[in-house]
């Protein structure tokens, strides 16, 4: 049943997240295509121009970025709400399956949503700045297949040794442990927005506002644990300036990262409980 | 369950039933309710607005929490077990209107193993709705009919019939009472819930009146035809006479 649920799940939501990576790669496009009139060997009046019309384009795709991975969260709580709170909750809760495997449809879904977003992103901005590189970094008149081979060998192995030195931790280590942190607070910030709208279900008269409100103050208590998960790293910060030692960046990040990083896993635990108990014990559709 | 059990067992047994919503101060919608609904029976859910028939009606299908109280359905409390035996209709419209209607067949299809597309896509030719049609274009008749299509194209062991004829022209009013009459599997139960009684009275077997969230009467029509020499529709005036 959970596949079946995954799949009408999916389709309800595909056509709205298929628009908007729609949008982001049409804002990469005439970002790329700004970057490629820009003539690097003009005059400075000139470049300046250029400067100003890659700023606008990289504020626009700035905000297509943000329009997007936000649409992305508004797209999959609007679905959360509709066919778990209101006329159409009459159809999802009369389906014989199991409230756990409705709710991990829904959460598998949004969280693939979201995370199919933030992969997109990564991937424009990759191509941006490749076409940036590219075409103002001269890189054509170096183009020949030794070249690039040269930057993906010594090259790769040159930054990843400077990265080590510098951070503590290979730059495979940090992608995957960034990728590791990527998914788990995608996972934790989806089950936060669906939470919240059961959490408003509790103000039988303004559910929707109560969702509001839920969220906020969800947020806000995030905001203060992330504040206090950074003391470590400050801590460890003004005791190496004490001792004028150099720490590695990533021994002075690591503790608020590994904090942030169980946080976001109590926090999506605390919501599919909250979620799974006001879609069984306290279910109210009107 | 084993199946022994399930025919042992009333079909719906309801016990000291309460709902009290969050908003509404203490005032009760159901006020402990007992009832024991059989097998193979027809039956009347009637009563004035507000009187709770919706309120017992969606805590029978698991879509609101009693305050206290139990329901059990084939001696199951409402879950996944009890959503296959239940075919309902809601009193609103719960389709998804960007889907066609094919696909909503096909959505039943999916989740109902008693569900048949032949049954459903007979009944859309009878009453010349297009299956490729798209919900949101259909009018809330049209839409209303194509729900009870699809509640009445399973082969279910409880259907739940919340307000079917409400709003629908006298045309299809007696449609939708033959549709379900026809589809009728007599080892089922149909609760049919209106306030439409004159329409529905030469189907019924049974009825129950329910009055302030409380069981008031529970008898079958022959009864009240016989002991009140009066039909149903008559019967219901004189005890709800205001």
């Amino acid at each position: 049943m959970l596949g079946k649920l995954m799949k009408y799940e999916w389709r309800g939501l595909r056509f709205p997240i298929f628009i908007m990576m729609g949008i982001l790669g049409a804002a990469t496009l005439l970002t790329c295509l700004i970057i490629l009139t820009i003539d690097p060997k003009l005059d400075n009046v000139a470049s300046g121009f250029s400067f100003l019309s890659l700023m606008l384009s990289i504020m626009l795709y700035y905000f297509g970025v943000i329009g997007c991975t936000l649409g992305t969260m508004l797209v999959v709580a609007i679905r959360f709400y509709k066919t778990t709170y209101t006329d159409q909750g009459y159809l999802t809760h009369t389906l014989p399956v199991e409230s756990k495997t409705l709710l991990a449809a829904k959460t598998i879904v949004s969280v693939i949503c979201h995370l199919m977003m933030l992969t997109c992103v990564v991937v424009t901005i990759l191509i941006i700045i490749g076409v940036g590189v590219y075409h103002i970094g001269n890189v054509s008149e170096y183009w020949d297949a030794h070249y690039w081979h040269r930057i993906f060998t010594e090259g790769f192995s040159e930054l990843s040794e400077s990265f080590r030195e510098e951070y503590g931790i290979s730059l495979g280590g940090f992608v995957a442990f960034y990728l590791v942190f990527l998914i788990i607070s995608s996972i934790s910030g989806i089950m936060t927005v669906l939470g919240c709208i059961s959490l408003g279900q509790l103000y039988a008269k303004h559910r929707i506002l109560g969702a509001i409100i839920a969220y906020f103050v969800v947020i806000g208590v995030q905001q203060f644990i992330s504040y206090l998960a950074m003391m470590p790293t400050y801590s460890r910060m003004l005791r190496a300036e004490a001792l004028s030692e150099t720490m590695p960046m990533f021994e002075v990040i690591s503790p608020t990262m590994i904090i942030t990083l169980l946080w976001s896993v109590a926090v999506s635990v605390i919501m599919h409980l909250i979620n799974l108990h006001m879609m069984t014990k306290r279910l109210n559709l009107e | 369950m084993n199946e022994q059990y399930m025919n042992a067992a009333p079909l719906l047994q309801i016990n000291d039933l309460c709902k009290r919503y969050p908003n509404m101060g203490s005032y009760m919608s159901v006020f402990h309710m007992n009832l024991t609904i059989p097998r193979g029976r027809i039956i009347g859910l009637l009563g004035p607005n507000g009187c709770g028939k919706t309120t017992l009606i969606k805590m029978i299908n698991g879509l609101l929490a009693p305050t206290s109280g139990s329901v059990y359905i084939n001696g199951m409390f409402p879950g996944a077990e009890s959503k296959r035996v239940i075919s309902y209709l809601p009193e609103r419209t719960y389709l998804d209107n960007g889907m066609k209607v094919a696909q909503m067949i096909d959505y039943f299809a999916d989740f109902y193993e008693n569900f048949s597309k032949e049954k459903a896509y007979s009944m859309l030719e009878s009453l010349g709705i297009s299956p490729e049609a798209r919900l949101k274009t259909l009018s809330k008749g049209t839409k209303e009919k194509v729900q009870l299509i699809l509640v009445m194209s399973r082969d279910a062991q409880l259907y739940i019939l919340d307000e079917p004829i409400a709003g629908v022209d006298p045309a299809a009013r007696d449609y939708i009472l033959r549709t379900i009459i026809t589809n009728y599997n007599p080892n089922s139960t149909i609760i049919l819930s209106t306030h439409l009684i004159s329409d529905i009275e030469s189907v019924l077997d049974d009825v129950i009146f329910m009055k302030n969230g409380s069981l008031m009467l529970h008898t079958s029509v022959d009864a009240i035809r016989s002991q009140h020499n009066k039909s149903v529709d008559a019967y219901f005036r004189e005890v709800y006479a205001c």
